[in-house]
């Protein structure tokens, strides 16, 4: 089993990780403590106090406020929602649905037909970070692209205690 | 090579080296057979200087040195890792690239395979594994030119000469210090690439830029546009600055009065001066010589049929000999590059006596490499800074290895330092002792040799049984017996000097150049004489070509046209066939349709021998996909030494003692004998472990060996108990 120091994690985080270091990674079995590493470095790159239970995103997280809620956040510090609702629904959304619009992205004829294909894009309301794009047809719902099963992941998978939590 | 021999002066011979990333071995013969090898540090800086040192280390061995020895040498082979190095870490020249209007991009993109080769298994599987390297030559140094040849070779739209001399200015401006062109279908028909070629020479001889211009056509007209391009990029990216090596190492020699032209070890199996036109074919050379050597012992010895298998610290690398001849892959992949060089076919596997041991923390298996400690050993050699063990470790702990005298005694091994680590790392998560852990560990590692080997060997359709197993290469002779158990090889050979075996077969090779040409012929099993006679001129016209550049070559190096020996070869298969097979061509020119009928009797008789008869399907009929062109010219080559053989007791100053030794669950005391003492006839039996400074040679219970007058131990299996 390989080892690897809180440096090393904080440039995986960064993307400043040498090659080999990265391929070994990737290609050994994952070392026990990781998870608690990786946390650790997120939470040194957020200007906030609440605890990180689990990385949605490059710049989303859900955490753990002072009321012991786990709350969607953004690494701004703007707070989306409850960790089991869309966050998607409270975000700022831009909707590509014209050639118009599609051509900001695309170079002519290379863009989907919007009749069947829309861009769904989703900025956080307070610093304008794009968290995520989604690539539906017109008439679909907003998707909901991700409910963790927190407990289930600390307790089986990582073995750690599952963080408090209010409710 | 034996102390005893010293004042026995004949003079020295043929010289190798084997100049690694870590370790500059060299490897002198004299003209009796008798052999020393030396070691000393690499030295990137001054790879001449690494070389000096490892001759005065050999030639110590005869108390002489190399102001003596250098003028006695008639021959000497060089390889080494530096350029593959090179390319590796992508420090080679600044390159500009010249292809077709359209086609800037190919070269960046790469082959798609280019993402994962050189990969284990496990790691190819995973997508997020894959990355492309940096391309040789970057985007900004491409340029595209107004040109287009079709498949069938025909100029559809002429080459537009403003283009070519844009190009050249706007790369001469941009840095570059060699020009490459590459153009679609060249090996088809190489007007436009040569129109191209000339037009850049002018207009570099008008910006007095003094660059050289390296025309694809020129030196690997074969079809497959990524693997020509890399090649032909590899020649002005990677081989020129090799060229100033090796210029310095030759000036080095003459300095001490040396006679000879220092020749290097190219992937074809033979060997090329330095001063070669096609340098790039010296990319990996030191597994080669491996083999080179099997087939020169195989021949001297009478074996037709050889397992090569050799175990460094990093990889275990085999390859067939079958009926004395090695197989060679023309389009091979090296540095996770595509590239149209033949080579010598060989099968790799990422394990060897250095690869890391780790536990995979869910299923609580043993996983080796694919990673290694590589000259730092492992973590029984404390300066080594390592925490993970390595298999070193767990050789050490068993008393395989002596921790006293690793690599001649230059660095010192501590045991228990070992034993620790792999009690923290491996026994306790597991709950077994040091021993047993460590035991579990060599276990796992013959074991995967052994099935790697054994599976190498049936999947090309053979029976071990057929073959002679030689076993060499550093850490060879420790696991030789592990991975040779129960396989039914017909002898197992270890040559005392197993550790220098490389460089040795390098000295065995041919002053040979080889060039390869793509062409295209199909001729129905019953064609007409008229297109037969077709068939024979291509061939024949390609032939010519290549004989010229080959002879060109031996010419720049002071041989007359009439003392090469000129091989032609061609690569053939039934028509529709996606595998081709190399065949020495039965007749040195080709004319009539009897000509014809030679070359596709030979082979057929080759794809029988490799396949099986009743496999042939000449109601395809044939293609012609390469023409071959081989000339070597007589070298000297190192002669097998032959002692006059005693009796099966060993002498006693050969006996150094005793060293516990475990396996099997059980800690034995193993003999312990100094090789080099130990005389021709000497018979072993396990358990005994014989020591020389280079490597050691396990011999565990219910395994004997015999020493022969050749110097080679014979390994057998003891009958029934």
């Amino acid at each position: 089993m390989s080892t690897y120091t809180k440096e090393q994690i904080g440039n995986l985080v960064d993307a400043r990780l040498d090659w080999e270091t990265t391929l070994r990674m990737l290609s050994m079995p994952k070392d026990r403590e990781r998870f608690e590493m990786y946390l650790e470095q997120l939470q040194q790159r957020v200007p906030w106090k609440d605890r990180i239970v689990l990385p949605l995103g490059p710049h989303l997280y859900i955490a753990r406020n002072d009321r012991n809620q786990w709350r969607v956040k953004c690494g701004c510090g703007h707070d989306f929602c409850d960790y089991r609702e869309n966050w998607k629904l409270h975000a700022n959304i831009h909707v590509r649905d014209n050639a118009e619009a599609m051509l900001e992205v695309y170079p002519q004829l290379l863009a989907p037909d919007t009749q069947w294909q829309v861009y769904r894009e989703y900025y956080c309301p307070q610093c304008g970070t794009q968290h995520d794009v989604e690539a539906p047809t017109p008439w679909y719902p907003v998707i909901h692209d991700f409910e963790p099963d927190i407990e289930g992941f600390y307790e089986e998978w990582v073995g750690l205690p599952v963080p408090a939590h209010a409710d | 090579m034996t102390l005893d021999q010293q004042d026995d002066r004949a003079p020295a011979q043929v010289m190798g080296i084997d100049a690694g990333g870590t370790m500059t071995d060299t490897f002198f013969v004299r003209s009796d057979g008798r052999f020393v090898v030396g070691k000393a540090q690499s030295n990137p800086q001054d790879e001449s200087l690494a070389i000096y040192n490892s001759s005065q280390d050999a030639l110590a061995l005869w108390g002489r040195d190399v102001d003596q020895v250098y003028p006695e040498l008639v021959t000497c082979v060089y390889s080494g890792t530096a350029m593959l190095n090179r390319v590796v870490q992508r420090k080679g020249l600044d390159v500009g690239l010249i292809v077709n209007k359209g086609f800037e991009h190919t070269h960046s993109m790469g082959r798609a395979c280019q993402s994962y080769l050189g990969y284990a298994l496990e790691e190819r599987l995973h997508l997020n594994t894959h990355r492309y390297d940096e391309p040789l030559v970057p985007l900004s140094r491409t340029r595209g030119v107004t040109e287009r040849t079709d498949v069938q070779g025909e100029v559809v739209i002429p080459l537009r000469e403003a283009d070519v001399r844009a190009a050249v200015r706007d790369l001469v401006d941009g840095g570059a210090k060699a020009i490459v062109i590459v153009l679609l279908q060249s090996h088809k028909n190489p007007t436009s690439e040569r129109q191209a070629r000339d037009i850049a020479l002018d207009e570099l001889k008008k910006l007095k830029a003094d660059l050289p211009v390296f025309a694809s056509v020129d030196y690997y007209p074969s079809r497959k546009e990524s693997h020509r391009a890399n090649t032909t990029i590899l020649e002005a990216y990677a081989a020129e600055p090799s060229r100033q090596t090796l210029k310095k190492v030759s000036d080095r020699f003459k300095k001490h009065g040396a006679k000879f032209d220092l020749r290097v070890m190219a992937t074809h199996g033979g060997t090329i001066s330095w001063k070669a036109k096609e340098l790039a074919r010296t990319i990996v050379s030191g597994p080669i010589g491996g083999v080179i050597g099997s087939k020169l012992l195989g021949e001297a010895l009478g074996y037709e049929n050889i397992a090569c298998s050799d175990i460094g610290g990093t990889s275990f690398d085999m390859a067939l000999i079958t009926k004395g001849n090695f197989a060679i892959a023309s389009d091979p992949d090296m540095a996770r590059l595509v590239l149209s060089l033949p080579l010598v076919a060989m099968d790799s596997v990422g394990a060897g006596a250095g690869s890391f041991v780790r536990l995979d923390p869910y299923s609580g298996s043993i996983k080796l490499g694919p990673d290694s400690a590589g000259y730092r050993v492992g973590t029984c050699w404390p300066e080594s800074g390592l925490e993970t063990v390595s298999v070193s470790d767990c050789h050490v702990v068993l008393g395989y290895l002596n921790p006293d005298n690793f690599l001649g005694g230059l660095i010192k091994l501590d045991v228990q330092r070992a034993r620790d680590h792999i009690k923290a790392q491996i026994a306790d998560p597991l709950g077994l002792s040091v021993e047993d852990a460590a035991a579990g560990v060599i276990e796992l590692l013959d074991l995967s040799l052994h099935e790697y080997l054994r599976s190498n060997i049936s999947a090309k359709g053979y029976n071990p049984a057929d073959f002679v197993c030689f076993s060499y290469g550093g850490a060879g002779p420790v696991h030789t017996y592990g991975y040779t158990e129960g396989l039914g090889f017909k002898d197992v050979v270890v040559p005392a000097w197993a550790a220098g075996f490389s460089a040795f077969g390098c000295a065995c090779a041919e002053f040979e150049y080889r060039y390869d040409k793509s062409v295209d012929i199909a001729v129905p099993q019953h064609g007409s004489d008229a297109q037969k006679i077709e068939a024979c001129k291509v061939i024949q016209s390609a032939w010519a070509e290549l004989a010229d550049k080959v002879v060109e070559e031996f010419v720049i190096n002071g041989f007359k046209p009439e003392e090469i020996t000129l091989l032609p070869g061609y690569r053939m298969q039934y028509m529709g066939q996606l595998n081709d097979i190399e065949i020495v061509s039965p007749i040195s020119a080709a004319k009539s349709p009897d000509d014809w009928q030679k070359i596709t009797d030979a082979f057929e008789q080759t794809y029988e021998r490799v396949y099986a008869s009743s496999a042939r399907s000449p109601e395809l009929g044939f293609s012609v996909t390469g023409a071959i062109m081989r000339g070597l010219v007589a070298t000297q080559k190192p002669v097998l030494p032959e002692d006059p053989v005693g009796g099966p007791k060993p002498p006693k100053e050969a006996h150094l003692g005793t060293r516990p030794f475990y396996r099997h669950k059980r800690w034995v005391d193993a003999q312990l004998w100094k090789m080099e003492l130990l005389q021709p006839g000497n018979h072993i039996v396990g358990p005994a472990i014989i020591e020389s400074d280079a490597t050691t040679f396990v011999v565990p219970d219910g395994f004997e060996t015999r020493l022969d007058s050749h110097r080679l131990f014979h390994l057998q299996e003891t009958q029934a108990k």
